[in-house]
């Protein structure tokens, strides 16, 4: 009797075992290769955004929220982009900050590594309000824009949800920027900033 | 070399690797147990929530580490409990042993560094000495990186259109270690076996002087009456 309890208990538990392994292989794969809202960026960088364009420079642009854990595989290959790319492109995360959350709020580990990447200037984008500017509604949203303030690039920089490492997004943005010519796009994997864009609508 | 002998080292080359395989099934049993503790652990520590704006969820990868975790755990365990020394535990062992390699590279968000378990677990399971398991091990983790390779190839290469030999690049690291675990394994099985027919060997000469030793009492006692 006890055999067959015990059997019973083993089949079943082989059972689950099978069934757990392939409901986590989709549930992650679901979870990795599903991108968030892609930008709807102004072609030309938006002047309502309170970000200022360095004059005769390109500029590139990450909409990062400090508590997606995602972002930090956008971040490391931000500091990438930065290294590989010409040193006068200028470059600037904006971390999303809610006003009614308490101070610090957006100081964790996403926030210090944007800070430790020479030649990049990190602000606070209050209320999301620089992320509307330019139409973006992810964490790791980066924008490609040249010296005359055109829109090259706008996508992500990572190959899946929290995976840094070699992808086309990131190799599109040094590409262009070492060109000075051509335009690219990426899907942009990361948490939701805002979910409507500068017109208060949804996409 | 006697019948007997070749018969009594192949049982006590069985009882040896069967106290072997008890042992080494317990402790993955106890290692499972705190890896998925370690990968709770992880998911919390990693990726707590998922984030819209202000508001926050909790993060899939912690209900991944929770429910998958458990699910990859539990047959293992259950099975290096009951049935400790059975060719399909330390199979089951190696499988889940490798997935759960496979879900913590996952959930640290596939860092170089934790692909170092992969290596380390392939290592752990050659105490068995039993190649088999390292066969069956390899192909779990082969498995694993061909299916991602086919459904989500940057999940394992980082682009979507990797050159068909990238496979081979990353099965190559894993045969190179296999080479010598399974070498280990079978000159630590070679080394059992001689150990055995040592022991065997023993033991019959302990007996054949023993039945000397009766005899000669025997024979002893059998003078003494006589002159008494």
């Amino acid at each position: 009797m006890r055999r067959r309890v015990l059997t019973a208990v083993l089949v079943a538990a082989a059972a689950l075992w099978l069934g757990t392994v392939a409901a986590a292989y989709e549930a992650i794969r679901r979870f990795e290769t599903t991108p968030g809202l892609p930008a709807s960026a102004p072609r030309v960088w938006p002047a309502a955004s309170a970000v200022a364009r360095p004059a005769d420079a390109w500029s590139l642009v990450m909409l990062v929220h400090p508590h997606c854990s995602c972002s930090r595989a956008s971040v490391k290959e931000l500091a990438e982009i930065v290294e590989k790319a010409p040193r006068d492109v200028q470059t600037t995360v904006l971390v999303y900050r809610p006003r009614e959350m308490k101070p610090g709020w957006e100081r964790t580990g996403v926030y210090a590594a944007a800070t430790r990447i020479p030649r990049v200037r990190v602000l606070l984008d209050h209320d999301g309000a620089a992320a509307r500017a330019f139409g973006g509604f992810t964490s790791g949203q980066t924008f490609l824009y040249d010296h005359q303030g055109r829109l090259r690039f706008a996508g992500g920089v990572t190959s899946l949800r929290g995976h840094a490492g070699l992808n086309r997004g990131r190799a599109d943005v040094i590409r262009i920027a070492r060109q000075r010519g051509g335009e690219g796009t990426h899907p942009v994997f990361g948490c939701a900033i805002t979910t409507t864009n500068p017109r208060g609508e949804k996409p | 070399m006697s019948p007997n002998v070749a018969a009594r080292a192949g049982e006590l080359h069985q009882e040896q690797n069967a106290k072997r395989h008890v042992m080494v099934s317990r402790m993955f049993a106890a290692l499972l147990v705190v890896q998925y503790l370690a990968c709770v652990g992880a998911a919390f520590a990693v990726s707590p929530y998922a984030w819209a704006g202000k508001d926050r969820v909790l993060h899939m990868h912690v209900w991944v580490a929770i429910l998958a975790g458990a699910g990859i755990t539990l047959l293992p365990v259950l099975m290096a409990l009951y049935r400790p020394s059975a060719p399909l535990t330390r199979h089951v062992i190696a499988a889940s042993q490798m997935l759960s390699s496979a879900l913590l590279i996952h959930l640290t968000g596939g860092r170089i560094e934790t692909h170092f378990h992969v290596f380390g677990s392939l290592a752990f399971l050659a105490f068995y000495l039993d190649w088999k398991v390292i066969f069956t091990a390899t192909v779990v983790v082969a498995a694993d990186h061909f299916a991602r390779g086919v459904f989500w190839p940057e999940s394992v290469y980082g682009v979507t259109d990797p050159e068909w030999w990238r496979f081979l690049e990353h099965a190559g690291w894993v045969a190179f270690e296999d080479v010598f675990l399974i070498w280990s394994c079978l000159y630590g099985q070679r080394e059992l076996r001689g150990a055995a027919l040592r022991q065997a060997e023993v033991e019959e000469l302990t007996e054949q002087e023993q039945l000397k030793t009766a005899a000669l009492e025997m024979a002893l006692s059998e003078i003494r009456t006589a002159t008494a």
